[in-house]
């Protein structure tokens, strides 16, 4: 009976005309091809390759059969008659840059209603780079970067669509590496990155996509043949201290040390008590402390990969290391990381992937006073003994002028800060086509993480520690689970196509701390178990589940109108039961204009797209715990335990969400030689998680609350154009450019935060991150000391007037700045001849303000004689005598004058010059011959110029909101590098 | 289409296995507030925890900053505002306006004392209404419900201290006193009582305390003595002389105490846990060890790397316990020499260096401080029979007093020329009591002025080449503080002001 039917059929078919067309899919090779896609234009017919690259289809005369694969260009073959076909496809760059990853799922631009940007490995890997983060300054739209550390090792600060969040701690996006939440990765190793910045995009990740999503791809084998790369780059960083040059002997003698014995009455410098104090033979020494402390420092990175693809199995398998010492004496960054991907393809139905990341790293940090000591010193102190040793120095010593006697050298060469890390993620994901519209995946990853940190001082350091010394050794260990098993379809109905998935997420997280320390070690070791007294240990556990429900849904008619719609459901352990569930819906569309037919004679425009989308996110980052009442067992009463009141309960808690409205054009002209986009958006954060003062006198300081919430509007351009193609050169840039704005809204008690006497504000209708400090008004050009503003009121708080006035607690704190900028932005500039290329990147950002912190030492006005003084800025000035107009008080009158005010305030914007790379490519057929596929050779600078009006360190500053830093606020910190480095890249 | 079945089946496993998976996740260590009377131990760590905060640097502002700390900051606050010690050098450490007088509201330092002191109450609190609602306790049970209420009037008596005017400064029935917190159940923002009002209250703790307490765990906790002791001063303060009189006698009368001798009281403040004099004392165990950073004693000693050493001995205080050879108080002064009988300088200033804080188990940063002892109940007595115009009982217990620090060649017999029977019980307090946070509220109790006409960096805007030590400075505004200067009172702080709109300012 079947067989019947089936021949009745193929009767019909045929007499339609239609007959069984097979065929061979090969790649450049002649190997044969599996999973190529079948499908007969305009239809929703199709096929896919098999193992052997063969397939059949129904088709007749004329019909035309497009072949399309991941990686290689699409093909379209017409019919001519029914014998075999024989397809050959190539490897297609320009397909390869259209797919881009979104996590869950793989769109290509057209079919994209969402903002995201992607960074393939070529506009990435410009500089070797131990953090990705780095590599995306400038290149993004909306996504502001700050390098705020020069510490190797250490990673840069990203945050997308300004500030949502205004709880302590992280501020950072969530990443997600090959699909799974979370990860590790190498950034030789990745392959592209897509940062997902609207609801439309983020919302498949809503539980925790408030503060945007970069989504990480990394290497897989792309074609049959076994191929080798080979990268090095070598190199120098130099410390950038920026604007921060400490005086040398005269200067500090002469411009700052006088000063202090400027008599007030005579305005003369009473030199007899001066040089008594100050003899003159101290001229004679001149030692340069940041010069001893700051040296160049070399760098380098070696990365080997090898990938292959067979009918089954590919496999891409790679090894980096890393190493850079630091510019700062003693400190280091290592790191290992090896990565195997493989893919295997068990039969027609079902594949398997395994990736392996291990790494594994150790570096050498340093203290934080012996950098502050380091630019403090006095010029005057040798830090040498005459063998060339480090000078020991405490506060016995008579004959040493630097403040607090100490010797950082000294401190630095007895002490050990270092610590070593390693981190292994396996991901399994297991796909299972049940039909052809119909699939199956579950991806799964297991994480585990240990690091350890060791900080060690000799009994020989100078200090609190002298004579005893000092170990403490902390471990952090974490495990993490997460499942994520989806239901996928695909299915076309004449113009209609929908395709989409569900299924469910599950996230388990455990970690473990604890740490110890002793004191009392016999000189020259350092290991735990050599401390003989005043013992300390500590240690804690958190665990965090989470559990998701995930959908979607993408449908498109004709290619021309796309609508894509997901909904999540999320619960987390961190709420109490009854605020645990939040649900995450998303929607977004799409209209492909130069589909349309009345702009099918507009020739310049090959692409334009209207977007929009509105979608749900959610954060639940607080941490474990946070809405019970607790009392904390860490600390002891003459060695009996004690329990201290820790936390107030509130059962309330639940998950903090952001609305998210996004509109944007996507426009491609003359063959995408130029391309822009431009996104607007409106994002409310609401029910924020905020840790709300309370009276102190309750005994608590804060009570997690929901209060509140924050707005991000914005606009956001990337223009990326092709200027100039010939046969042998081409030039290309690239702009991209966004402004933001900050506010705060339905926060019950406008509260601060204060950081060493400065203090911001979270006020309704403000920005986030605002100053808050008296306003400085210069100096009193009669008398020499500072002027603060003075503001009165009436009896309803109107302003009345605003005077100057030399009584510091008269000056009422103002809001003077904020530490987020308007705009930033960045431009990259390709030049390309023959086989020379030059690459160009600056960043740059505009409109905030820092807290010059450093100043309050290094420009302290004679309140620290015995710290050394930077180098004054062009236009500054110490008032000698009445009538000056100068901008620093005299230091005969100089009482409060560096006390928290707007005088250290100053505009944080910048241009950088972030990398200079040229490189050169070995004509292909000197090397040929040689078996190599790609030779290129490449010099690179990074950081090399920064233009700012900032007189500090670095504009640079870092806007983490934790326990000892505030955002925008410069303090002493590792100073940014240049860099400066050769590469060599190989390919076989 | 097999297939299909396994997929339902490990879709439907995963949602069984997710929605078993427990999501009550309580801290592993910790207490939650329903598990303290849940657990044998709990109300014991609880109580315990009280009297660590007096000694730890507790999480203020998302950080532990070793400069905070309740008695560093106890001590600090009261004795840098007086004019025993004279400040060696500007810091941006806020124990520079107590010296300065440049109080705000936001001071962290008077901050995170107003905050600990909260936070003790809120921990005794916790134990006072536990217990007090289970009825029929134990001795055990009543000694820590004593300790409890011991603690809540000890803190109490502190803010109303520091914060507010003296109970002997204009009404005290209107003038304002401390929020009041005797429940944890109370309204998150509540008004402050009145000065009498906080008497009141923190009298009725203190009698009840000594009540309860009978069954004493040591020196290092509160015992019915202990609260005698705090009665005896907060009466002096409130000018209750015979009621001062009468607990300090209970406390002598007790037998549990015995005055250090001339040989003993060197080696005193450094041992001060198991001597005899010490009525209570806050235990600090090497592990407490708060260092450079942290410990009471590196502002005011350093030997060379223990502390920072910025704060000396001033010379009126110099000049008070060197006036009669033989006084064993000279020992608590590590005078640094440059060469024998040069005096080293910092920053132009002599440096005397101050020992009380420093030498537990040889260890520049470690002590126990002090909170009660025995020598105090003496001068208490002393100052009350002085206003009382008992110069011969005041002058008794005076010599009681000299006659155990080595001038028994010295005893005072009757009041100097030129001097009143006052003058020379506190110059006897301040020699004895010195640096232990009585000083400041000595004279502001007996309404004189704070005279600090001596060099050093309370004098705004000096600088090292202004110092002339040949003569004393003069023409600089802020060398004397009148008793009753209202810049005296530390601001109520800023955290309070914003979350608390019941909260008047000072």
């Amino acid at each position: 009976m079947k067989k019947t039917l089936t021949l009745l059929l193929i009767m019909f078919l045929a007499f339609q005309g239609y007959s069984q067309i097979t065929g061979t899919v090969v790649d450049e090779n002649q190997e044969p091809m599996i999973g190529v896609s079948i499908l007969k234009d305009g239809t929703s017919v199709g096929t896919i390759t098999d193992a052997n690259g063969k397939f059949s289809i129904n088709a007749k005369k004329g019909d035309v059969l497009v072949f399309k694969y991941i990686g290689y260009k699409p093909l379209s073959v017409t019919i001519e008659n029914s014998s075999p076909l024989e397809i050959q496809m190539t490897i297609g760059a320009v397909l390869m840059k259209d797919v881009i990853v979104m996590g869950y799922s793989k769109k290509t631009r057209t079919e994209i209603s969402s903002a995201v940007s992607v960074l393939n490995e070529r506009k990435l890997n410009d500089a070797p780079a131990n953090d990705v983060a780095t590599l995306l300054q400038g290149k993004v739209s909306g996504v502001q970067v700050v390098n705020s550390s020069g510490e190797p090792g250490s990673g840069a600060e990203i945050r997308i669509r300004g500030v949502s969040t205004i709880k302590p701690g992280n501020a950072e996006p969530l990443y997600v590496v090959d699909g799974i939440i979370g990860g590790s990765f190498d950034p030789s190793d990745v392959e592209s990155i897509t940062v997902l910045k609207d609801a439309g995009a983020t919302g498949m990740y809503g539980a925790r996509a408030n503060k945007g999503v970069i989504v990480v791809t990394t290497k897989k084998a792309k074609r049959q043949k076994t191929k080798f790369e080979f990268k090095t780059s070598y190199g120098y960083n130099i410390a950038d201290h920026g604007n921060v040059k400490m005086m040398n002997s005269e200067e500090f003698f002469n411009d700052f040390s006088a000063e202090l014995y400027r008599d007030y009455e005579t305005h003369q410098i009473d030199k007899i008590k001066f040089y008594k104090d100050y003899p003159q033979d101290l001229l004679q020494k001149d030692y340069d402390w940041v010069g001893e402390v700051f040296k160049p420092a070399p760098i380098q990175k070696y990365y080997l990969s090898t990938s292959g693809r067979t009918n089954k199995f590919g496999y891409y398998i790679s090894g980096t290391y890393y190493n850079e010492k630091g510019t700062y004496r003693t400190t280091g960054f290592d790191k290992i990381n090896l990565r195997a991907n493989t893919d295997l393809q068990l039969n027609k139905r079902v594949s398997l992937k395994n990736n392996i990341n291990i790494s594994g790293s150790k570096g050498s940090s340093y203290d934080y006073l012996d950098m502050y000591y380091s630019y403090l010193g006095v010029p005057w102190d040798n830090p040498y003994n005459e063998d060339g040793t480090p000078k020991y120095v405490d506060g016995k010593n008579k004959k040493w002028w630097s403040r607090d006697h100490i010797n950082p050298i000294h401190s630095i060469d007895n002490s050990d800060y270092n610590y070593k890390g390693v981190g292994i993620d396996y991901d399994m994901v297991f796909n299972l086509k049940i039909l052809d519209w119909l699939s199956f995946s579950s991806s799964n990853r297991l994480s585990f993480g240990t690091d350890k940190g060791h900080r060690f001082v000799s009994p020989l350091a100078a200090g609190t520690f002298h004579n005893k010394g000092y170990v403490s050794e902390n471990q952090n260990m974490w495990f993490g689970a997460i499942s994520t098993n989806l239901m996928h379809f695909d299915k076309n109905f004449g113009s209609n196509s929908i395709d989409g998935l569900f299924g469910i997420e599950l996230d388990n997280g455990y970690s473990e701390f604890m740490n110890l320390e002793g004191k009392g070690l016999p000189e020259g070791f350092s290991v735990p178990t050599v401390a003989s007294s005043e013992f300390k240990i500590g240690g804690s556990r958190e665990k965090e589940l989470f559990r998701s429900f995930i959908s979607q849904v993408n449908y498109n008619f004709n290619h021309t109108y796309f609508l894509t719609a997901s909904y999540r459901i999320d619960q987390t352990s961190n709420f109490p039961s009854g605020h645990r569930t939040a649900h995450f819906p998303s929607i977004s569309a799409s209209w492909l204009l130069n589909k349309m037919p009345f702009m099918n004679s507009i020739n310049a425009i090959n692409m334009l797209k209207l977007r929009a989308s509105f979608g749900i996110t959610g954060d639940p980052d607080i941490g474990a715990s946070r809405f019970l009442g607790l009392y904390s067992l860490n600390t002891q009463y003459n060695s009996h335990p004690a329990a201290t009141p820790y936390q107030l309960a509130n059962p309330d808690l639940t998950w903090e969400k952001t609305y998210q409205y996004n509109v944007g054009v996507d426009l491609g002209l003359y063959k995408d030689r130029i391309k822009m986009t431009v996104d607007l958006y409106n994002n409310d954060t609401k029910d924020l998680l905020v840790l709300v003062s309370q009276p102190l006198s309750q005994g608590f300081e804060y009570r997690w609350e929901n209060s509140g919430s924050v707005n991000n509007k914005g606009i956001e351009l990337g223009l990326s154009t092709l200027n100039i193609k010939t046969k042998s050169f081409s030039w290309t840039t690239d702009f991209t450019f966004a402004k933001n704005k900050n506010k705060l809204a339905g926060i019950a008690k406008p509260f601060y935060t204060t950081i060493g006497g400065v203090s911001q504000i979270y006020r309704n209708g403000n920005e986030i991150y605002t100053f808050v400090l008296p306003k400085w008004l210069g100096v009193d050009p009669q008398t020499g000391g500072p002027l603060w503003e003075k503001i009165e009121r009436d009896e309803a708080g109107n302003i009345i007037s605003r005077t100057p006035t030399s009584n510091y607690s008269e000056a009422e704190p103002q809001e003077v700045g904020k530490a987020l900028p308007d705009f930033t932005g960045g431009f990259s500039s390709t030049f390309q001849y023959k086989n020379i290329t030059l690459f160009a990147n600056l960043a740059f950002q505009s409109g905030n303000d820092i807290y010059n912190f450093t100043r309050v030492f290094m420009d302290n006005d004679g309140h620290e004689p015995y710290y050394n003084n930077m180098k004054p800025k062009s236009d500054w000035s110490r008032w000698e005598k009445p009538g000056d107009n100068a901008t620093h008080p005299s230091m005969q009158n100089n009482a409060l004058s560096k006390e928290p005010s707007s005088r250290y305030l100053e505009s944080g914007s910048f241009i950088k010059l972030r990398t200079l790379n040229l490189s050169y490519s070995l004509p292909k057929r000197w090397i040929k011959s040689l078996n190599i596929e790609d030779l290129s050779l490449g010099f690179s600078a990074n950081n090399l110029y920064t233009y700012t009006q900032f007189w500090g360190q670095d504009p640079e500053v870092t806007l983490k909101q934790q326990a000892w830093s505030m955002p925008g606020v410069s303090d002493f910190k590792y100073p940014n590098n240049k860099q400066f480095l050769f590469n060599i890249n190989l390919k076989f | 289409m097999k297939n299909i079945k396994y997929i339902f089946a490990i879709l439907i496993a995963g949602f069984i296995f997710q929605s078993c998976g427990d999501m009550d996740i309580f801290p592993e260590d910790q207490l939650t507030t329903g598990s303290i009377s849940n657990s044998s131990d709990g109300i014991l760590n609880v109580t315990n925890g009280n009297y660590a905060l007096l000694k730890d640097g507790a999480e203020f502002n998302g950080i532990v900053d070793d400069n905070n700390c309740y008695l560093r900051q106890y001590f600090q606050m009261s004795d840098f505002a007086a004019d025993d010690i004279v400040c060696g050098q500007k810091t941006e450490d806020p124990l520079y306006y107590s010296f300065t007088y440049t109080h705000s509201p936001n001071q962290s330092n008077a901050r995170f004392f107003w905050y600990i002191s909260y936070k003790i109450i809120n921990g005794a609190n916790t134990v006072i209404q536990y217990l007090e609602s289970k009825g029929d306790l134990t001795d055990e049970e009543k000694q820590l419900l004593g300790e409890n209420y011991f603690l809540r009037a000890f803190v109490e008596f502190n803010l109303v201290k520091f914060y507010a005017f003296p109970y002997n400064q204009g009404d005290p029935n209107s003038n304002l006193g401390i929020i009041l917190r005797t429940s944890t159940s109370d309204p998150a923002e509540k008004a402050r009582a009145t000065v009498q009002e906080t008497y009141n209250q923190l009298l009725q703790d203190a009698l009840q305390s000594a009540d309860l307490m009978n069954k004493p765990r040591g020196k290092e906790f509160a015992s019915k003595e202990a609260a005698w002791a705090l009665l005896s001063r907060v009466y002096l303060y409130m000018e209750d002389y015979n009621k001062s009189i009468e607990y300090a006698d209970k406390v002598i009368d007790s037998g549990r105490f015995t005055l250090e001798t001339s040989e003993s009281y060197p080696t005193y403040f450094a041992n001060a846990l198991q001597r005899s004099e010490t009525i209570w004392a806050v235990a600090f165990t090497p592990s407490d060890n708060r260092g450079k950073f942290g410990s009471i004693a590196s502002m005011i000693y350093s030997d060379g790397n223990s502390g920072w050493g910025e704060e000396f001995a001033t010379y009126d205080y110099m000049d008070l316990i060197n006036k009669y050879k033989g006084d064993v108080r000279t020992e608590y002064i590590d005078t640094v020499f440059k060469e024998p009988g040069v005096v080293q300088k910092k920053n132009g200033l002599e440096m005397f260096f101050i020992t009380k804080f420093s030498f537990q188990d040889g260890d520049p940063n470690l002590s126990s401080p002090v909170m009660f002892r025995l020598a105090e109940m003496y001068l208490n007595k002393a100052e009350a029979y002085a206003h009382l115009s008992n110069e011969s009982e005041a002058l008794a217990n005076v010599n009681i007093i000299r006659e155990n620090r080595g001038l028994s060649d010295h005893l005072i017999n009757s009041v100097p020329n030129g001097k009143m029977i006052l003058g020379v019980v506190l110059d006897e307090r301040r020699a004895e009591l010195a640096f232990e946070g009585h000083r400041y509220f000595d004279l502001t109790r007996n309404k004189m002025d704070i005279d600090r006409t001596y060099w050093g960096y309370h004098i705004k805007g000096l600088t090292i080449g202004d110092i002339d030590l040949s003569k004393k400075p003069s023409g600089y505004d802020n060398l004397i503080i009148k008793w009753d200067d209202p810049a005296k009172l530390y601001f109520i702080p800023i955290d309070e002001m914003i979350a608390n709109s019941q909260c008047i300012q000072n």
